[in-house]
């Protein structure tokens, strides 16, 4: 995708998206409700026109292609499977307006039907089966059609929370199978995480970081980004000096936090982020290098790991710790952090809550 | 105030029966979730405590008052949709101050009623706007104090984050927990999402075809899920099926496929009884060398989750497992075996159920 630009009356959906996939990769676009997200699906299959810029298939530009002929298999949101169809002749759609041979048709229906662990299925209507049974449906009528492209728009989103860590494992392992190059859109974190060979982060119809699950969560390149995959307590200061490799930041109380080195020059106003994932809670007050002390206001447990929120002098903290290091609500509690899992940002022009904003 | 008892309650729609003798009592203060899959009756459930649907059998019981036949207008409470319903012509001003107006209380009560309650959710900049100008996120929240403005003590969330984004439900479900134990409200809040009914509640009622599964503390129903399907519904498990052949000061000896052996401590089973061991991801190890209470497995696949990596293995009993280690020790790779250890005490064990274990943990 090459300076993609697409608006509506009033919106910029697309502001000049380029983004390279390479082949069989599994890449999953995640941004907010109103990121642009759905609008790029639909440019790459041809259902929507973008205003400028170009789509390359292996260097070949389809933009003028209608979207039956770029073989693209496209899952969007609010799917609907044929009510008055079985499964099976659900899946055979694709294949049998593509005017393939009954013996073509009838192996691919079976071999989808089998990936999806459908095949005992096959004479149910949808009505018959469970959401996501249904979804497994949708999936294998995508794919009968041997797209070499799949594009998925919130595919679990009507699913409930548990089955959905199950099917995303599913979607990926499938994806894997065939080979086939897949974009998978969802504004849910864990699940890109997941699921992703890469993560594109887009934001006001702009890539904001594209990288792997790793490299977006450890090394995000915005506070939006820290903030966005997992969660992260900002701590606001003046940059007053690199020291042994750490830069050396001076909170509103005077006191001093180390973070990563950074290419904001020494004296400017700057935004320390952590991930809550990657700060320790400790009982009582404990001195030390980046430490916070405060109150624990509140515990919020959530099986493998509790979220403590801690009222400190820098304001309201998080930790997210392995449930059996929690502390109880109105402990006094220290919070600290690696000065290498503090990353140091320019104060945003926006200002840092508008930066921040999920919605 | 408002303490809720439901009994012996059933609701059948024509044939189908949504909800089965579905007996529960919450405190004053207290902040119940309802979890379980598609389908279970939780929204039943909390229907009929709305009064928008009444029982085909059993009573609703509020301060020892019955009140299964009065009207949902009534009835004491606010209640949170779904699918996000103010009303579209009225700024979130107005909305708030619905129930106050309705109430024929003064202007200067409504103002003061709807003033509070859009401060309390963090509205009160917008309440200018008209609701499609609003994120879903502020939206959900001026429902929100529309529900507590009416001043009802109970209120009734049924899956008020659903139709949010995974990243505003984390914040908002923060909020809401704090707004309830700040105004010292009764909340029966309805949900599919393990994580948000045990970071919120006071205490979680899992539901499953019609029937409560069990209730319990989110720590109580995490650590020591009484059913099978409560430890793979809440948080994952790891499920190995096994028969006990020795028991020793409440240790027990169970043979898994392919004759190996696990220990596990505190278990009630006596030798011969057919078990299903339960070990979370998280509670498991990997050791590059044999030790008491491993198994051999080859790792399939290793992925990184953030703050922890999740391990897909293939025991020798050929059983899959999931562990999960903190990225910082996560340092085996694919395709290499490993041992993995099980904590005896992290095992939990649970009758072999007569309907499969597959059945036993269905989702839908």
């Amino acid at each position: 995708m090459e300076g993609l630009r697409k608006s509506f009356p009033g919106v910029v959906a697309l502001d000049g998206i380029d983004l390279n996939v390479r082949e069989g990769e599994y890449v999953v676009i995640l941004g907010p409700t109103g990121a642009g997200k759905t609008t790029l699906l639909k440019t790459i299959a041809g259902l929507a026109r973008q205003d400028s810029g170009h789509i390359y298939f292996d260097q070949q530009r389809v933009d003028t292609l209608m979207p039956f002929q770029r073989s693209v298999a496209y899952l969007p949101q609010n799917y609907s499977l044929f009510a008055h169809l079985t499964v099976w002749e659900n899946v055979a759609f694709g294949p049998t307006v593509q005017d393939w041979s009954p013996r073509r048709r009838d192996q691919i229906v079976r071999e989808m039907l089998n990936l999806v662990h459908l095949s005992d299925r096959r004479n149910s209507l949808p009505r018959e089966l469970s959401g996501g049974m249904q979804q497994r449906v949708a999936l294998a009528r995508a794919l009968a059609t041997q797209a070499r492209i799949l594009l998925l728009d919130e595919p679990l989103r009507a699913l409930d929370a548990r089955l959905r860590l199950e099917l995303r494992q599913e979607l990926r392992t499938l994806a894997k199978y065939l080979g086939i190059t897949t974009l998978h859109v969802t504004h849910d974190q864990e699940e890109a995480i997941s699921v992703a060979d890469r993560i594109v982060i887009i934001r006001k119809g702009k890539v904001v970081q594209a990288g792997s699950p790793k490299e977006v969560y450890e090394d995000p390149s915005t506070p939006f980004v820290s903030n966005f995959i997992g969660e992260a307590n900002f701590l606001q200061g003046l940059l007053s000096r690199v020291e042994d490799g750490f830069s050396v930041i001076m909170l509103s109380d005077g006191r001093h936090v180390m973070g990563r080195p950074t290419n904001v020059p020494v004296n400017s106003q700057v935004v320390l982020g952590v991930k809550t994932d990657f700060c320790n809670v400790y009982h009582g007050k404990v001195e030390g290098q980046n430490s916070l002390t405060g109150t624990v206001v509140r515990s919020l447990f959530t099986g493998k790991r509790t979220t403590l929120e801690i009222q400190t002098g820098q304001g309201l903290l998080k930790a997210k710790v392995p449930s059996d290091q929690s502390l109880s609500e109105g402990s006094e509690a220290t919070l600290r952090f690696q000065p290498e899992n503090g990353i140091v940002y320019a104060i945003p022009n926006e200002g840092l809550q508008v930066a921040l904003e999920v919605e | 105030m408002p303490r809720i008892k439901l009994e012996g309650v059933s609701k059948s729609f024509g044939k189908i029966t949504a909800l089965e003798q579905v007996n529960f009592e919450m405190q004053d203060g207290e902040y119940i979730t309802i979890l379980g899959p598609s389908g279970c009756g939780k929204t039943t459930l909390i229907k009929i405590v709305a009064g928008i649907w009444t029982p085909t059998e059993g009573r609703v019981l509020v301060d020892n008052k019955d009140i299964t036949n009065t009207p949902m207008e009534e009835r004491d409470l606010g209640y949170v949709f779904q699918n996000i319903i103010l009303f579209p012509h009225m700024n979130v001003k107005d909305n708030a101050g619905y129930s106050p107006r309705v109430k024929g209380l003064s202007e200067k009560q409504i103002e003061e009623r709807s003033s509070s309650a859009m401060e309390l959710v963090g509205v009160l900049e917008q309440q200018g706007y008209l609701p499609n100008e609003l994120s879903g996120g502020a939206q959900q929240k001026a429902s929100l104090a529309r529900a507590i403005a009416s001043k009802a003590r109970l209120l009734l969330l049924d899956e008020p984050l659903s139709a949010l984004d995974a990243r505003v439900r984390v914040e908002l479900r923060y909020a809401l927990r704090r707004l309830v134990k700040d105004l010292n409200l009764t909340a029966i809040h309805v949900t599919h999402d393990q994580d948000e009914a045990m970071s919120v509640a006071d205490r979680v009622v899992i539901m499953r075809k019609g029937k409560i599964v069990e209730i319990g503390e989110p720590t109580q129903l995490y650590n020591q899920p009484r059913t099978l399907f409560t430890a793979n519904f809440v948080g994952q498990s790891n499920f190995l099926e096994g028969t006990v052949q020795l028991v020793e000061n409440g240790n027990a000896a169970v043979e898994l496929r392919g004759e190996r052996f696990l220990k596990v401590a505190n278990t009630g089973f006596s030798i011969g009884d057919p078990v299903v061991l339960a070990v979370r991801p998280e509670h498991l190890t990997l050791s590059p060398e044999e030790r008491p209470n491993t198994l051999r497995s080859k790792i399939e696949e290793s992925r990184f989750m953030g703050p922890y990596t999740r391990y897909r293995l293939r025991a020798e009993t050929g059983d899959e497992l999931l562990v999960d280690l903190p990225t910082t020790e996560a340092k085996v790779a694919d395709g290499s075996s490993a041992s993995v250890h099980f904590n005896p005490d992290f095992i939990l064990s649970y009758t072999r159920p007569s309907q499969g274990l597959t059945e036993a943990l269905r989702l839908e």
